[in-house]
């Protein structure tokens, strides 16, 4: 059996024989750390990030114990901070509670039953704090998300409607048929453009707020819908698709979540070929063997340089101007896959290709 | 009058964009040639290679939000050309979005004379243009 690591505490008090009482009392419970000085306690927070609770005395020689928190409380904010003091020292409690911003006190000579109440209640205060925290971080995420969204949706949902605005008032001053039809053709790359924008930030809400649907996949099925999605872009760019499928097994997963990743890694690989190739190439491998599904997504395109590469799953990241995107697509497969528990690994070298491999466990 | 009429570069990674600055710069019958750039860094390439100009300035039209070089990108590489170079070029951003935060970064490059927000028209190059004389 895996025991819950014990709680650290550390006890502060100039008697020795104060400390050993402390430490034999609540050794068994606790991993006590016990200090007879400032400098020993400041070397035990160091050492120990993970302490939960101090206890110091009030009256000790180098500094009170209200000093003591008062310093340490900037540098350690976690350890939940316990005065012990004599009854007369009102004053000190006092100050505890406003300078040195103490949890609670307990009064000398304490009790067992004293301490333990104390160790507990902290415990709980030192729990909730930390799960704060967590949250509060997720928030910031969340917020910081929301920021880069409400920048990137001001630009890229506007742009191509301001080009398109732009580009019917310009109209009305060009008599040339053949220069409207460029025009028009322009236009219609911009809608294009928004299209496959609205397109993700759905599938975005679709990966962060949807729940997974775990239910039985037949790759076929999934290759078959891709391959009726990039037929066209194929023919007309003139790539080769190949695709593979080797399915030992039955495979549980969300379905959902797998036409996003195929979908957007695929697109990707038809986007960024190199124009001047005669024999453009995607392929697409898929194996689900031993529990695993792997994905092969492999294409002979312009590649990734290696200093963008670390970048490529940021949002709004974009490594190229070649083609239209909202810098989303590999945001959301990566999101997808961390939803999953799976993995993606990319190979690229400029000028040559670039290869996903994508692996997710069988539900 | 000047009889001397500006060229322009225009840089944006839209090509709906570019087709359209390019017609309405030509429509408005006071520039000389205009070039255009998707990628920011072609552009920079471009400038890096072209001879001197005297007189006078090119005008750059510099898109803000573009993949791989972004507008403020290309100006802090501007930025670091000699003053001679400089001095050749004037540069307008332009942005379908125009926050607070974008006018403000502006002002820590000297080369950026102003934000536009799009789409331009033919009073804002007649404007830019203006501007290109009364800086000399």
């Amino acid at each position: 059996m895996n025991k819950p690591e014990k709680i650290k505490v550390l006890y502060v008090d100039d008697e020795l024989n104060n400390l050993m009482g402390f430490k034999a009392s609540f050794r068994v419970n606790y991993n006590i750390l016990i200090a007879q000085n400032n400098e020993e306690a400041l070397e035990h927070l160091k050492n120990h990030p993970d302490i939960r609770v101090i206890f110091s005395d009030q009256r000790m020689p180098d500094k009170t114990g209200v000093e003591f928190f008062e310093q340490i409380r900037g540098t350690y904010p976690k350890p939940i901070r316990i005065l012990i003091t004599g009854y007369t020292d009102v004053e000190a409690v006092i100050n505890a509670i406003n300078l040195g911003n103490v949890f609670r006190y307990v009064k000398k000579p304490w009790s067992e039953a004293d301490i333990l109440t104390a160790i507990n209640e902290a415990n709980k205060f030192y729990v909730a704090n930390m799960l704060m925290e967590t949250k509060n971080a997720e928030l910031q995420i969340a917020y910081d998300e929301l920021d880069k969204f409400a920048y990137s949706v001001t630009h890229d949902m506007r742009n191509p409607l301001l080009s398109i605005l732009g580009a019917v008032e310009l109209s009305r001053e060009i008599d040339d048929i053949s220069e409207i039809r460029e025009m028009l053709h322009l236009i219609k790359e911009s809608v294009g453009n928004l299209d496959a924008y609205i397109q993700n930030i759905h599938d975005y809400y679709n990966v962060n707020r949807g729940q997974l649907e775990i239910s039985e996949i037949d790759f076929k099925d999934i290759v078959e819908e891709q391959l009726e999605t990039h037929r066209l872009t194929a023919k007309m760019k003139q790539v080769n698709f190949n695709t593979r499928i080797v399915q030992n097994e039955t495979f549980r997963g969300d379905a959902m979540s797998m036409k996003i990743i195929l979908n957007n890694l695929l697109s990707n690989a038809f986007k960024y070929q190199k124009k001047e190739r005669t024999d453009k190439n995607v392929e697409l491998d898929i194996v689900v063997d031993a529990g695993e599904l792997t994905m092969l997504i492999k294409d002979n395109g312009i590649g990734i340089s290696g200093n963008h590469i670390g970048d490529i799953f940021n949002m709004f990241f974009r490594a190229t101007s070649q083609d239209v995107g909202s810098g989303f697509g590999l945001y959301n497969v990566k999101d997808a896959l961390l939803k999953l528990n799976g993995e993606i690994k990319v190979d690229s070298v400029i000028n040559e290709g670039t290869t996903f491999t994508v692996k997710v466990r069988n539900k | 009058m000047s009889s001397l009429q500006p060229n322009f570069i225009v840089i944006d990674d839209s090509r709906l964009d570019c087709f359209i600055s390019e017609k309405i710069i030509r429509n408005s019958g006071n520039s000389g040639s205009v070039r255009s750039f998707t990628e920011a860094s072609e552009a920079l390439q471009f400038i890096k290679d072209a001879p001197i100009i005297e007189h006078p300035k090119t005008v750059i039209l510099l898109d803000i939000q573009m993949p791989v070089m972004s507008g403020f990108d290309f100006a802090e590489a501007f930025e670091q050309l000699n003053e001679d170079k400089k001095s050749d070029y004037i540069i307008f951003m332009v942005s379908s979005s125009t926050n607070e935060s974008d006018r403000i970064r502006i002002g820590n490059y000297p080369s950026i004379r102003c934000l536009y927000k799009k789409p331009l028209n033919k009073e804002i190059i007649n404007e830019l243009i203006d501007q290109v004389f009364i800086a000399g």
